[in-house]
């Protein structure tokens, strides 16, 4: 089995790699692991005005949860909260032409922004400057 | 008459699902022996068989493993390929098959950490539908020492010798900790397959039995799950400060 070279690519030249302080303002973070084979994923959204300005990410793991959690941060850059929240593993695995067996790697992608969209509205619950929240994921 | 087949003949009576009611050969009618009792051939086992179903084992964690190397031997001897070499096709593709099932049963159920994932696996349909906790902590801990470890393997053994050897001591400490915490979990997960074993028969009380089975494959699921995280830290932390160390990092697993 060979990885896509998209894959490849962003296993080479990860997309912002990196991280943000836990507690800044607007910093919303997500932390998952896959049982099945141990990986951890790390990933970090900033938000200003209810739009993600930047997105961090550090995994451990395979070159495929490195892909798709580094395509997560570049898609995740300009979306509004609602958009990310609508981003779905399927669309990761059709853009990285993921095998069936590496698949766990984009759900696990999709439960990191989940995580980490869910991190920043608590936050914003806590400090009592929530607008709407959205409904529950 | 061949030797294999007087073999089976002396061992235990056996009853497993075989593919087919009818020998694949001379469709005389079969009662699941593994030869036709008519024209001797070899039959294919059912692909839906269990692994412990194979090899003539309980649905128990504590097994007995004498009994399951003997019968995998005892089974070995009636399918293995190089009783078939002189046989035809079609006896051969069933020899290759019944071992190839054979094998994998065998090997899965030798090792307790993949005994147990498989029956959870059987008994939950997947492990996957169990949810359990993410371990937060662990996530903290593991992604620092993973930076620790990115820090470590970039600088080159010439420069920072002194950071690089801190680093190194603290490294080889955090290895032998979880090393012990990986033993631990160990044997949480022996006294879960001993709980598994306890358990009572299907026929008392239906629901509070698969209440009280849930919660041991739970159990089990979630020391399984934390057990594999922390295996792969420590695989990546006996990599990386190991003598022979500087391994090339494989991004295929």
């Amino acid at each position: 089995m060979a990885y896509s070279e998209k894959v490849i690519d962003h296993y080479n030249n990860p997309r912002n790699m990196g991280s943000f302080k836990k507690d800044e303002d607007g910093v919303g973070t997500g932390i998952v692991g896959a049982p099945e084979c141990g990986d951890v994923m790390k990933l970090q959204i900033k938000v200003e005005k209810d739009t993600i300005v930047d997105a961090k990410f550090k995994t451990f793991g395979c070159g495929s949860a490195i892909a798709s959690s580094s395509l997560a941060t570049e898609w995740l850059k300009g979306k509004t909260v609602d958009e990310a929240g609508r981003i779905k593993n399927t669309e990761i695995v059709q853009e990285l032409n993921l095998p069936p067996v590496k698949i766990h790697c984009s759900v696990l992608a999709e439960d990191a922004i989940k995580a980490a969209l869910n991190d920043y509205k608590k936050k914003g619950e806590t400090e009592g400057q929530a607008e709407e929240v959205a409904t529950p994921v | 008459m061949s030797e294999h087949t007087r073999q089976l003949d002396s061992g235990r009576p056996r009853d497993l699902p075989m593919a087919r009611s009818m020998c694949w050969h001379c469709q005389s009618e079969m009662t699941g022996e593994y030869f036709c009792g008519r024209c001797v051939k070899v039959q294919p086992l059912s692909k839906e068989l269990d692994y412990f179903t194979c090899l003539n084992l309980p649905r128990k964690l504590n097994l007995d493993e004498q009994a399951l190397e003997e019968t995998f031997y005892a089974l070995s001897r009636n399918f293995h390929p190089d009783y078939y070499a002189t046989k035809d096709e079609g006896e051969k593709a069933i020899s290759l098959g019944n071992t190839a099932l054979l094998n994998t049963a065998y090997r899965t159920l030798k090792d307790p950490v993949q005994r147990a994932e498989y029956l959870i696996r059987l008994e939950a349909g997947s492990a996957k539908d169990i949810r359990t906790s993410p371990p937060a902590d662990l996530f903290d801990e593991i992604l620092e020492l993973q930076e620790d470890l990115e820090e470590f393997r970039s600088l080159s053994a010439g420069e920072s010798v002194e950071r690089r050897q801190e680093l190194l001591e603290k490294l080889q400490a955090e290895r032998q900790a979880l090393e012990t915490r990986k033993a631990h979990m160990e044997e949480r997960l022996r006294e879960q397959f001993s709980r598994w074993d306890a358990l009572p028969g299907e026929a008392e009380g239906a629901a509070a039995a698969q209440a009280q089975k849930d919660a041991v494959l739970t159990g089990m699921q979630e020391i399984l799950s934390n057990r594999t995280y922390v295996k792969n830290i420590v695989n990546d932390l006996v990599a990386a400060t190991s003598p022979a160390g500087d391994t090339e990092r494989n991004i295929w697993h």
